[in-house]
């Protein structure tokens, strides 16, 4: 059984939290359809976002040279780092250059996969996730679940207890206006006070050496109003063109991820204001690599728009957390094949191949067949389930002729007469609680059409 | 080597084939009535959009939105009931929580209720930590879509700028809509006659 299918054996245990996550995000995924009809030329822009991000893949060191050029210009500072090690160490030499140890953060995938918030915490740094939902994530001191959603399998009471201890709100007051303006408040002193504050980069506009991010809650920009330096963290695939592609992806982004027109804020950083600094930071940590594999560089399209998520009839029924790789869903089981084979192989059999994530996907990356042609080179990397190999190995012998593929089909036949607890036990990996083995047809195809020719 | 020559060498041999600039293939839509859409839009995003009247001030439409306002931070000289110069401010966490803040937005985008706002004021504090905003754009200022927006003249010369759509808003805790997360609970966006 793969680590996926054990781990969501605790999350399905729950039905009804489990029934609950399903319909919260489909309700997203209805957002996108509805926002989708409001835009005629949506299948089009689609397919342009898909092939800026082609060519830009195609040119990635000429539009990353062409950023460093202008953002310098502007008055930025650009640094590179060829490893999560390396970016760490950046943010650590900048945050002690400048002194302070208050800094307060905007999401950023980009942190979680290179281990930041740890690794600054360790140096004494006290790096607040500003987001709502980073926020609830980090305070329980367990990982974002989505990656735009990052509470999402967290439910009202659990945040209002949390919110009890760490905010003393009401005891027994789980409602959402009342809880999200608590954290407001509560959060308002880590704003003012902070020292450094960091953001994540949904796009680098390589023309203008602009950085754009965009939030909801208006947590990056708050973030940087007060402190002093800015540092902005992005991986290499970040970069775009110029503000056309700007255009057609803000168009995207919001309308694919949680079903809004675009984000309340779309904030562009061109020149840091009088006195104060940004500086950002290109991250490469595998990406380079990734790039050079044809059969999977479509994954560095990616919008990180979270459309592919919501849609995943396996990831609204296992939640987040059963994934082993950080970014969970048809993303994350692409990105943790491409990171290591070897460690996040157990998240490919979670995929039913609906391929519902490849028409959703505002880049058109073919995610759900890249999930199929990894499992295809699962035995070529020796990840392969020996059991289901041994299995496909027993069907080939059985299926190689006539009548060892009747003489099976009698068997089973035979078998359905088994009393139930026979068939549905441990032994049987096509049996799990709450699925009964479907009946045999009354007749075979074959039987049938035998017998249908006679009658003829 | 230095890490940028590294990636750079790494990237230079990734094997990819060079892909020409993409020409789109469609125009984009356009609105019958852009300015109606985008109060449409905008009052979907939680926001709303007032238009004034020929014979309104600036003092009347926001007296008549926010008439419970008592401190109100703006650098916009022909509003004579700002209580606060944001500009005369050295620290700009003094204008975090100020009832509202009177700010100029360039032009409206139809397709998502968004204004352009390219910071033309000291502190961007202001834009975020206000308790509520009211964003003042010149009469007819509004494009159709994102694709006309970033083409603007106004988009091309800033220092900070930000589309802002509507207020500040979450729905962290199980998808529940609330205004008001960090930035603005409320904004208005007012139409110039």
């Amino acid at each position: 059984m793969s680590t996926h299918s054990k781990a969501a054996k605790r999350f399905v245990a729950d039905a009804e939290r489990m029934a609950w996550h399903d319909k919260a995000l489909y309700a997203v995924r209805e957002k996108r359809d509805r926002m989708m009809m409001t835009v005629p030329e949506w299948e089009g822009l689609r397919r342009l976002s898909s092939e800026i991000k082609r060519h830009t893949l195609s040119r990635l060191g000429h539009y990353l040279c062409e950023f460093e050029r202008n953002a310098t210009a502007n008055g930025m500072v650009v640094h590179w780092a060829k490893d999560a090690a390396e970016m760490n160490a950046t943010v650590w030499e900048l945050v002690r250059e400048h002194g302070g140890t208050n800094l307060i953060k905007s999401k950023s995938m980009l942190s979680e996969e290179c281990g930041l918030t740890p690794y600054l915490e360790e140096r004494g740094v006290d790096a607040v996730e500003s987001d709502l939902g980073e926020r609830i994530m980090q305070l329980l001191h367990r990982p974002p679940s989505h990656i735009v959603l990052p509470a999402i399998a967290v439910r009202r009471e659990e945040v209002g207890t949390l919110f009890e201890r760490e905010m003393h709100t009401e005891p027994g007051n789980s409602d959402p206006t009342y809880l999200t303006h608590a954290a407001r408040k509560a959060l308002r002193p880590k704003f003012l006070d902070a020292d450094i504050s960091m953001t994540g980069v949904n796009f680098a506009v390589a023309s203008t050496g602009a950085l754009a991010v965009c939030t909801n809650e208006g947590n990056a920009d708050l973030g940087t109003s007060f402190a002093d330096l800015h540092i902005a963290i992005m991986g290499i695939e970040k970069v775009i063109p110029d503000m056309a592609a700007l255009a057609v992806f803000t168009r995207l982004l919001a309308r694919s991820g949680t079903g809004q027109p675009v984000t309340s804020y779309t904030s562009l950083y061109r020149r840091p204001a009088p006195g104060k600094q940004i500086h950002v930071i290109l991250v490469d940590n595998g990406r380079s690599e990734w790039l050079a594999d044809a059969a999977h560089r479509n994954m560095l399209k990616c919008l990180r728009c979270g459309a592919c998520l919501n849609t995943c009839p396996v990831y609204r029924r296992s939640g987040g957390s059963t994934y082993s790789y950080f970014i969970p869903g048809p993303l994350g089981i692409n990105l943790g094949m491409l990171r290591s084979p070897k460690l996040y192989h157990g998240n490919v059999s979670a995929c039913s191949l609906c391929y519902s994530c490849s028409d959703v996907c505002p880049a058109q990356i073919d995610l759900g067949e890249q999930i199929y042609m990894w499992r295809q080179q699962l035995d070529g990397l020796h990840l392969a389930d020996p059991v289901k190999k041994l299995s496909v190995k027993g069907m080939d012998f059985i299926m190689g002729g006539r009548r060892r593929f009747y003489g099976g089909i009698a068997l089973a036949r035979a078998a359905e007469k088994l009393p139930r607890f026979v068939l549905e036990n441990g032994l049987n990996p096509w049996s799990a609680p709450g699925r009964a083995m479907p009946p045999f047809a009354p007749k075979t195809f074959n039987g049938w059409w035998k017998k249908t020719k006679k009658d003829e | 080597m230095s890490s940028k020559d590294e990636i750079l060498k790494k990237l230079s041999a990734d094997g990819m084939p060079e892909y020409p600039y993409p020409v789109p293939d469609f125009t984009p839509q356009r609105f019958d009535d852009p300015a109606a859409t985008f109060a449409e839009r905008l009052e979907a995003a939680g926001g709303r959009a007032v238009r004034m009247a020929p014979d309104e001030t600036l003092d009347d439409v926001v007296r008549r939105c926010y008439p419970d306002a008592r401190t109100i931070a703006s650098t916009m000289p022909e509003l004579g009931i700002a209580t606060l110069d944001p500009d005369a401010v050295e620290d700009p966490r003094e204008l975090v929580d100020v009832d509202l803040g009177v700010v100029t937005g360039a032009f409206g985008v139809a397709e998502n209720g968004a204004v352009w706002i390219a910071q033309d004021i000291r502190h961007k504090a202001l834009y975020f930590g206000a308790t509520a905003l009211v964003i003042v754009i010149p009469k007819d200022a509004i494009v159709d879509t994102m694709h006309e927006a970033v083409m603007r003249p106004e988009v091309d010369d800033f220092g900070y700028g930000c589309f802002m759509s509507g207020p500040s808003k979450t729905a962290d805790i199980e998808q529940a809509l609330v205004f008001g997360a960090h930035g603005p609970m409320s904004v208005t966006v007012v139409i110039r006659a």
